[in-house]
């Protein structure tokens, strides 16, 4: 024990941050670089290849959706094609042939099914590979675990959704969002594009055109939802564009906690993820989005990988309303993105806890915008970014507080890591008062993993590998503490596969 | 997705147009055509949008008489008066200093629009070599006069190795719509130690821009102060280099915002070679319907490890119409580095104020003291007394100006 | 009857919705020496602040009177220019004020407020440096911003020092022992002896008896639930040491 203690002190960086367990947890660690790479063999069903009205009228058709979403996705579609691919981030790519891709891809086998049982038991095979329960009865029997209800989705269609009947005891919708439309369109009618518009920005308006599925969920009234909700969204075909769209929202005192997990297989093209995700709080409602998103990031040459332009905002528009945002950014050749809040009703808080985690030719550019308009609203950002291999990671956020917001407060923390000198880490954020009573903190740091810190660790019998692992893991606690418990060990692991390869 | 096209020209743009050709400077006009003035879409712009705040050009500055008075007296200095962008030299520069003019303007190439204009239409450079230590403060007076003019002028100052000097550089002029663009090339030798100062008392009404560019070689130190606490609009471009190893540079500024005014000091701080520290720290007060903004990068290059770069913006609002907006960057690419920023924004802090006025002291004194507080840090390394002094005396006649 | 230095009568006060202060009754005669003792959230700190005007509590009734007058709508300079005198129980740090320059913008503003002229710097200078002499207090501290960096003890000291410089009627010391050493206790509480006067009355708030031993009070006010539960000489400071505060509280309920 004593060992322990001193362990604990001579790294004062790392004091109570060193867990046997996690030191444990590092030394099982599968050294399998990326082990959600492999493709399944599932017949699926395409819309043509490229891009253009009629693409959009079979989208609608195949979703059996009523003519006022197709006009809406025309709408979207007409004006997306007068904008420009945004620049601004710092990432590049080869321009994007929007036309050299399929933008619908269905498993023939899924045609919603009714029932677990009806679900093609290659894809339950797949999602269990993946580690995501779809199995009730099996998750049911595991008594200490917690449960957790799915919705997954691959490629473009929900594949199913768990736990749905219990949850509609309790008067929570849980379901996809091509459900969602034909069953509830007044209540998507009325929030969808509410909080991202439909011409809010290039991919965004892309998604409304073209989106083929995603989750929608709806907390009534005083409702606190049971169990945690998640989607997860697996791409399986080649050359296939993902675009959901998720729609969650909580009425007055309402409380959800939701997951997002993303895989895709390794392949040698470029894959496009273009999602939106809208998240609408009311009157004391309380949301709780968290993500790990682990899509293939490309291969030890930069081959590959899928381009991660995501739209993620959340509205606190009811006062003392409450959206918090935690994310793992492991996965992705780009990612391009920015879960952010509107902070419009009076009291009401945004948070974004963020760990972002670059490596071989990967190039993140993420952040978040708290834009405070109510009084008395209040923000925290934590981010961790770090850099490794030839990789770039850029925080970039923005913090805003109108000129009638009285008494907003923001802090932020944004801390950078760095492993190896082929690679880079930036910070860039934009800090706007317009209102003297409001009062905002920033900082940020950037560092490497100091040589006493290895040494150390490496002394006590640690090989290098696990020793950086430790110390990210550590580096990164602040922002893992957020998480759902089962995601957070998942992540945990997720960060040490990540860095492999990032040293000597 | 769509072709890159010519902008549209506004008439400021266009009277730009014209001087550039007028003057000879046709590669330079048929590009400004291209680009126009920069637009919040132009990172280094984000928080000064010249395409919209610069709404006329008034014709280009020729010859005049200096009339006004210097906008700035600091004891014992001396004095080397600039008029629209003409040297006044009488050969009485103190012992270490050699002063001449060259032709064209000092600054190296970049792409910013007002370093362009200043290369193309800055006529001469008054060139100040400066050789051991030179006691006297140095004061370049660098002022705009006559009727309102479009004025680019220009000096290169080079502190010899093992050096040492204090140098102020003050833009004022008389009360006109001027349009000032500064330009200022600095080299600081090896292990020498420079301070300096850029103070901007231009005229209400007056438009100034200044763009600084520094070179550090080995061993320098180097002290910055830019000030900004005239002009309607206001622009400091500021572009920092470490060229050689264990040099230090303090890069300080203050920017004093009124009523009606826009001031941005945007600093690029490039640490291009290994242990090189810096630490930027700027400060900005606002008051009034003002905008207050600061952008300053630290951009840590593959082969400079061992940089130690902390920067911070801390910015004081005193009127609910101000605002402050700070946009700190850090690029890094060297991984053996401490590198950090922070920015802070608020009101005076009620305890401290509390604090005071239990003490006596009514709220109006005590406010303006947490202020010259808040100040201070800036000033307060400025070791010669009577520019120091001077330099209170600036601050002081803001926070007694008419609010 | 002469008119007591300070009366506090039936003040009840308030920070955002909750009440602290519930009626507070308490009389300090010039010349003498008062304790408040109580134990920690009683409202000790709460009446310091109230008396000293903090915007941050509302005062929903009852009235203060320092030397006859009632001062609840003076703001803090007012007060403090009618010779009121708080001794922080944590001084502010206010970097980039030096502590001279503080001390003079203090001692003028009051005598400005009283309608007296300006100290010369010369009778400034000397003034401070005598007073700063029985407190330890070297010119170097004095020309350090005001408070920062401060130890503890030199924070306490500092203060004191204030007191001393700006000759208040009424003085009030917040938990002016914590954080104190023996030894900075007692150059501390030599420092507020010497200023004890007739014409003079102060009220030492305390957790601890300890510094009584120090300050010898006239009167022991105990406090309790936002008002004054019993008082008694300067014995009832013993009883409460050997008691602890649990009998006092049901006389305040």
């Amino acid at each position: 024990m004593t060992e322990t203690t001193d362990y604990k002190d001579a790294i004062p960086t790392l004091k109570d941050e060193i867990e046997r367990e996690t030191v444990e947890q590092v030394l099982a660690l599968d050294v399998d670089n990326y082990k959600y790479g492999f493709t399944t063999e599932i017949e699926s069903e395409r819309a043509p290849k490229g891009l253009n009205e009629d693409t959009i009228r079979f989208i609608s058709a195949k979703k059996g959706e009523p003519e006022w979403m197709l006009q809406w996705r025309l709408d979207a579609f007409r004006r997306w094609l007068t904008m420009e691919e945004p620049r601004w981030a710092r990432v590049s790519y080869p321009e994007i042939d929007f036309q050299d891709m399929y933008y619908y891809a269905a498993p023939k086998t899924v045609q919603a099914p009714k029932s677990l049982d009806e679900v093609d038991p290659a894809l339950l095979e797949m999602y269990e590979k993946l580690g995501v329960p779809l199995r009730e009865r099996e998750i049911l029997a595991g008594v200490e675990k917690p449960r957790v209800a799915v919705d997954a989705v691959m490629d473009s269609v929900s594949v199913v959704t768990t736990f749905r009947e219990e949850l509609a005891r309790v008067g929570v919708i849980f379901c996809s969002i091509g459900e969602a439309i034909r069953e509830y369109p007044d209540l998507v009618k009325k929030y969808i594009g509410s909080v991202v518009p439909v011409s809010d920005n290039f991919f965004a308006t892309l998604n409304s055109a073209v989106f083929t599925d995603g989750t929608f969920c709806y907390v009534p009234k005083g409702v606190r939802c049971p169990m945690e909700l998640s989607t997860y969204f697996r791409i399986n075909e080649k050359k296939t564009g993902q675009f959901e769209r998720t729609l969650i929202i909580a009425e007055e005192g309402a409380y959800v906690s939701y997951l997002e997990g993303c895989t895709a297989p390794k392949r040698d093209e470029n894959q496009l993820h273009a999602a939106v995700v809208e998240l609408i709080a009311l009157d004391d409602a309380e949301i709780k989005y968290s993500t790990v998103q682990n899509w293939f990031p490309g291969d030890a040459e930069g081959k590959g990988g899928v381009y991660n332009f995501v739209t993620k905002r959340g509205d606190c528009r009811g006062a003392r309303s409450k959206i918090s945002w935690t994310q793992v950014e492991t996965g992705s050749a780009i990612t391009w993105k920015y879960p952010s809040c509107i902070l419009r009703g009076d009291e009401s808080r945004g948070e974004f806890y963020s760990i972002a985690i670059s490596n071989g030719y990967q190039q993140i550019d993420s952040g978040t915008k708290m834009l405070h308009l109510g009084r008395n609203t209040t923000s925290r950002i934590i981010s961790k970014g770090i850099a490794a291999g030839f990789s770039d990671n850029t925080y970039r956020g923005q913090v805003s507080a109108h000129a009638k917001a009285k008494g907003a407060r923001n802090f932020t923390q944004c801390d950078s890591l760095l492993i190896g000198d082929k690679c880079g880490a930036h910070t860039v954020p934009y800090i706007e008062s317009r209102n003297s009573s409001a009062v905002f903190e920033h900082e940020a740091t950037t560092s490497k993993i100091s040589d006493d810190q290895m040494f150390y660790c490496q002394q006590r019998g640690i090989g290098e590998e696990e020793a950086v692992a430790l110390i990210v893991n550590g580096f990164v606690r602040d922002v893992l503490q957020h998480l759902p418990m089962e995601f957070a060990v998942e992540a945990q692991k997720l960060i040490s596969v990540s860095l492999e390869g990032s040293v000597g | 997705m769509s072709v890159p096209q010519a902008v549209r020209i506004g008439p400021a743009e266009a009277t730009l147009i014209e001087q550039l050709t007028g003057r000879g400077a046709t590669a330079a006009a048929e590009r400004f055509a291209l680009s126009g003035l920069p637009t919040r879409k132009v990172e280094t712009y984000h928080y000064t949008d010249l395409k919209m705040l610069l709404r006329a050009v008034p014709g280009l500055a020729g010859t005049e008489k200096a009339t006004s008075e210097p906008a700035l007296r600091i004891p014992g200095a001396h004095r080397i008066p600039m008029t629209n962008g003409v040297a006044d030299l009488d050969g009485s520069e103190p012992a270490g200093v050699r002063a001449a003019i060259v032709k064209g303007s000092a600054l190296s190439e970049r792409d910013d629009v007002l370093v362009r204009l200043n290369m193309a239409l800055a006529a001469e450079t008054l060139k100040l070599d400066l050789e051991g230590a030179v006691d006297t403060v140095l004061h370049v007076d660098r002022r705009t006069e006559g009727d309102a003019a479009h004025m680019n002028d220009s000096v290169h100052l080079f502190l010899a190795d093992h050096g040492k000097a204090t140098v102020i550089e003050t833009f004022s002029g008389t009360d006109e719509v001027h349009l000032s663009n500064h330009a200022s090339y600095v080299a600081v030798g090896r292990n020498a130690e420079l301070t300096h100062i850029l103070l901007d008392l231009s005229p209400a009404r007056a438009t100034n821009f200044a763009v600084a560019e520094y070179h550090v070689a080995e061993g320098a130190r180097l002290r910055t102060v830019t000030i900004h606490v005239g002009a309607a609009l206001s622009r400091f471009n500021l572009f920092a280099r470490f060229e050689g190893e264990t040099a230090f540079g303090d890069f300080t500024g203050l920017n004093l915002v009124s009523d009606g005014q826009h001031s941005d000091i945007t600093l690029e701080l490039r640490h291009a070679v290994p242990r090189c520290g810096s630490q930027p720290l700027y400060k900005q007060v606002a008051r009034g319907r003002a905008t207050a903004a600061f952008q300053g990068k630290i951009v840590v290059d593959r082969d400079a490890q061992k940089t130690d770069a902390k920067l911070m913006m801390q910015g004081l609002m005193l009127s609910d119409e101000a605002q402050i907006l700070s946009k700190p960057e850090l690029e890094i690419f060297a991984d053996d580095v401490v590198c950090g920023h922070g920015s802070t924004a608020g009101a005076l802090d009620e305890d401290s104020l509390f604090y005071l006025m239990s003490r006596g002291v009514p709220r109006a004194e005590a406010e303006s003291m947490l202020v010259r507080g808040f100040i201070e840090e800036i000033l307060d390394p400025i070791a010669e007394e009577n520019l120091h002094e001077a330099l209170e005396g600036v601050v002081e006649a803001w926070l007694t100006a008419v609010k | 009857m002469t008119t007591p230095m300070l009366e506090i009568r039936n003040l009840h006060a308030r920070i955002a919705d909750r009440e602290i202060l519930k009626g507070v009754n308490l009389v300090v005669p010039a010349g003498e020496v008062h304790a408040v003792m109580g134990r920690n959230g009683s409202g000790k700190s709460t009446l310091s602040y109230v008396l000293a005007g903090k915007e941050d509590y509302e005062v929903t009734e009852g009235e203060v009177l320092l030397d006859g007058e009632d001062i609840l709508a003076l703001d803090p300079s007012e007060r403090a220019a009618r010779g009121l005198f708080l001794a922080f129980q944590y001084p502010i740090e206010i970097p980039g004020v030096a502590t001279m320059t503080f001390l003079r913008a203090a001692m003028n503003a009051q005598r400005k407020a009283r309608g007296e002229p300006e100290l010369s710097t010369p009778d400034f200078m000397r003034e401070v440096k005598e007073a700063g002499r029985n407190l330890r207090i070297d010119s170097d501290m004095l020309k350090r911003a005001l408070n920062v960096g401060f130890s503890g003890g030199e924070k306490k000291r500092a203060e004191i020092l204030q007191m001393a410089l700006l000759k208040p009627k009424m003085c009030v010391l917040d938990e002016t022992d914590s954080g104190l050493d023996i030894d900075a206790l007692k150059i501390v509480s030599d420092g507020v002896n010497a200023l004890r006067d007739a014409g003079r009355a102060m009220l030492v708030i305390t957790h601890y008896q300890r510094l009584l031993n120090h300050i010898v009070p006239d009167v022991v006010h105990v406090f309790s639930d936002g008002r004054v539960a019993e008082s008694g000489p300067k014995e009832l400071a013993l009883e409460l040491e050997s008691k602890g505060y649990a009998d006092f509280d049901e006389a305040a309920a």
